[in-house]
């Protein structure tokens, strides 16, 4: 037996790449270990509970509404993007702040993927504690019975943003390992994310929709309370904003890879592919949002655009009964079905029996003319026999209302009836002629509400096309006390016989008995 | 020799080290090195250019439209950079290394934190002589005072390299109390310049800031994930 038979047998390493991903994870496991990422999060989730969701439950308990605030406005992203950038900061300057970076080059595996894999252990923890406390902050309002579904496009948004805020953060500790690197990084967020909000305020269309904090689209625009109710929220604009943000994202982590410590000529190279990647794809989006449209159903990018999200929601209404009549709402406006059918009673009472008096009352989905003139009312006739709509997104609902002063159910009530006479006249859009006028007058004064506080009531229903406030005097009020004097008969009468004229704006105040 | 013998000194030995100008020299050289170890001079730097920043904006009305929380915004962001400043200055890479130096750190703490407040206070005040800082000096005075107790008390709680946290809260909390126009003393900026409720919880906050960063220091990880690693 030779030596070289009684050798043992070399069994093939294993190929070094099949290493790569194992001591990667762990290199990712060390640094999330090792993070400081965990230790700011007490304060962030403090501060998302005392300024994200702490003011939104003054909204009305609708999707759209109650997360304006903190998705549409985002100021969930307000919240944690500063503090994400500064800690981010902080763990990108560690090695160059405690002088290791000369050590740390010298080590097997290139600089610039170390980095990364200090900047993935932030940036998880970062967008982890995102979601959950995003999470949390939505199943308090599903316990709440919040309507409608959430919108988790602009979920998806913030993650994204938070992942960003992470990189960029990261990028200015690599390359100014300095203590004050992490203020700077987190007040320079903080300035970007408020200009952002502000500058959403006065550019509600073109390429400003792009600004993760500007609430325009979906929230501010055409579709306001209506999203995720009567149809789905709209991802186009969230999808350029995604593709914004990753871009910055990609880019400021390209950036990283750029110094000649980062790594070998290839490496480097790569980084510079990414860097102008990031760069092309942010662009793109902002190109991308310049071309966005406003349709009835929120913001739509055509490019962007599957017409399968148009499709409405399916729905079973529920239904209650006001003087007789069926009225029947989206599940959503649930809670609100007792003041719906308590407001319109009075005012279905008062016309019943007449030739255009409504077979069933039915809630639609909220829509604004293309033409940029202001919403239309809310409360329509249509079909035959008659229905009527009502558009109950335009409306502030009774009860919580954010930042306005929401009616209590006694002025809604009021509301419902004078939207209700007003277009059981055939008002339309416009004050009605003044016979028109009148008649509604002595409908709201059989349905409970004098006379000499109809303008009052005018005046505080917003978008009512009627007078402002003044005094119950003049030929109108003349005319419709003449009219509410008469007993029911005679003025059911009367209207049985005039309201085609009357609707078609044939008459004048004299005509009426 | 015992080790109590150590604090004695030799006998016959010159007693060089106890005379007055060798004590100010080497009183000289801890605060030197204390500062510069905290990084001082570059807090300097910046908290020179946040008033230069502060001049300019107020120079050329850089604005944002919008209610009392968008007026407020430029010189309120502002000074809480400047309370960050401060706070991440308290920041000792090594921990508190003058500690074997005697009993001289609290004072080292306060007169750093003290001349620090004073000379950022004097920087924004320089840039407000651009005129027309909303509620004037005396506004300034109260709100950059109070922000920079809450930076102290938060590199107290947080540590020295995340003292900045609570200036940054504090400024977003400002912020959404303006917008939503709450008016608790305790968030004095959205408080008249006069108000005595809001110059009170500044005050108290800044004392309170200052005492435990002297007391107290900066918190101290003990772990090196710790927030003040």
């Amino acid at each position: 037996m030779t030596a070289a038979a009684a050798a043992p047998v070399r069994h093939r390493t294993p190929r070094a790449t099949s290493a790569v991903p194992l001591s990667a994870a762990r290199l990712l496991r060390v640094e999330l270990r090792r993070n400081t990422m965990p230790w700011i999060l007490p304060l962030i989730a403090a501060l998302l509970w005392f300024d994200s969701y702490r003011p939104s439950t003054g909204a009305s308990p609708l999707y759209g509404l109650r997360t304006f605030w903190n998705m549409g406005e985002g100021r969930t992203i307000i919240d944690f993007g500063p503090f994400v950038a500064g800690v981010a900061a902080w763990m990108g300057s560690r090695d160059g702040r405690r002088g290791l970076t000369d050590l740390v080059t010298a080590t097997a595996r290139p600089r610039w993927a170390a980095q990364l894999a200090t900047w993935a252990a932030t940036a998880i923890w970062a967008v982890a504690a995102y979601l959950v406390f995003v999470g949390v902050m939505f199943a308090v309002y599903a316990q709440q019975g919040v309507g409608g579904t959430p919108p988790w496009w602009y979920v998806a948004v913030g993650a994204t943003a938070v992942t960003a805020f992470s990189a960029a953060g990261f990028a200015i500790g690599a390359y100014w390992p300095s203590r004050f690197a992490a203020p700077v990084a987190a007040f320079g967020g903080f300035l970007a994310m408020f200009l952002s909000a502000h500058i959403g305020f006065s550019h509600p269309s073109g390429w400003a929709l792009i600004l993760p904090t500007n609430s325009s689209g979906s929230f501010d625009g055409s579709a306001q309370a209506d999203s995720g109710i009567f149809y789905p929220w709209l991802p186009d604009l969230p999808i350029a904003r995604i593709m914004f943000l990753t871009g910055i994202a990609v880019a400021a982590l390209g950036v990283t890879g750029l110094p000649a410590r980062a790594g070998g000529r290839w490496l480097r190279g790569a980084a510079a592919v990414l860097t102008l990647a990031g760069a092309a794809l942010a662009g793109t989006a902002v190109g991308l949002a310049g071309t966005a449209q406003e349709s009835a159903h929120g913001v739509v990018i055509p490019t962007l655009h599957d017409a399968a999200n148009d499709a409405p929601i399916t729905y079973t209404p529920v239904c209650g009964r006001a003087a007789g009549v069926p009225v029947c709402l989206n599940p959503a406006y649930r809670r609100w079905l007792p003041d719906i059918t308590a407001a319109l009673a009075p005012v279905l009472d008062e016309v019943a029996g007449l030739p255009g008096a409504p077979a069933r009352t039915t809630q639609v989905a909220a829509a604004y003319p293309s033409g940029g003139n202001g919403p239309p009312q809310p409360i329509t006739f249509g079909g035959q026999p008659p229905v009527l709509r009502m558009q109950l997104g335009l409306l502030n609902m009774p009860g919580p209302c954010g930042f306005c002063l929401g009616p209590t159910t006694e002025q809604f009530a009021g509301e419902m009836r004078l939207l209700f006479a007003h277009a059981f006249v055939g008002a339309g859009d416009s004050p009605g002629s003044p016979a028109q006028q009148a008649v509604q007058a002595a409908l709201l004064q059989g349905a409970g509400i004098p006379f000499a506080a109809q303008p009052g009531l005018m005046a505080f229903t917003e978008n009512f096309p009627g007078p402002g406030p003044g005094a119950a005097t003049g030929p109108v009020y003349a005319a419709a006390r003449r009219l509410a004097s008469l007993p029911a008969e005679a003025r059911n009468a009367w209207l049985t016989a005039h309201l085609a004229a009357l609707r078609a704006g044939r008459l004048t105040p004299t005509d009426l008995p | 020799m015992t080790a109590a013998d150590l604090h004695r000194p030799a006998p016959g030995s010159v007693p060089a080290a106890g005379t007055r100008r060798v004590r100010a020299v080497a009183g000289w050289r801890l605060a030197r090195l204390y500062l510069v170890s905290r990084r001082v001079p570059m807090a300097l730097a910046l908290l020179a250019g946040l008033g230069g920043l502060l001049w300019a904006a107020l120079h050329w009305h850089w604005n944002i439209a919008g209610g009392p929380a968008a007026r407020l915004f430029i010189p309120l962001t502002i000074q809480a950079g400047a309370a960050a400043v401060i706070a991440v200055t308290t920041y000792g890479p090594f921990g508190e290394s003058e500690r074997a130096a005697g009993r001289w750190l609290p004072w080292l703490r306060l007169s750093a934190a003290v001349a620090l407040t004073g000379v950022a206070f004097g920087a924004l005040a320089a840039g407000a002589a651009a005129g027309g800082i909303p509620g004037g000096t005396l506004a300034l005075l109260r709100n950059f005072g109070g922000m920079a107790g809450i930076g102290l008390l938060s590199a107290v709680v947080l540590g020295g390299a995340f003292g900045w946290a609570g200036p940054m809260a504090y400024l977003l909390i400002t912020e959404g109390a303006l917008a939503h126009r709450s008016a608790t003393p305790w968030v004095w900026p959205t408080r008249p310049p006069h108000d005595r409720g809001g110059a009170i919880c500044a005050c108290l906050v800044l004392a309170a800031g200052l005492v435990l960063i002297a007391v107290r220091g900066p918190r101290e990880s003990g772990r090196e994930s710790g927030p003040a690693s």
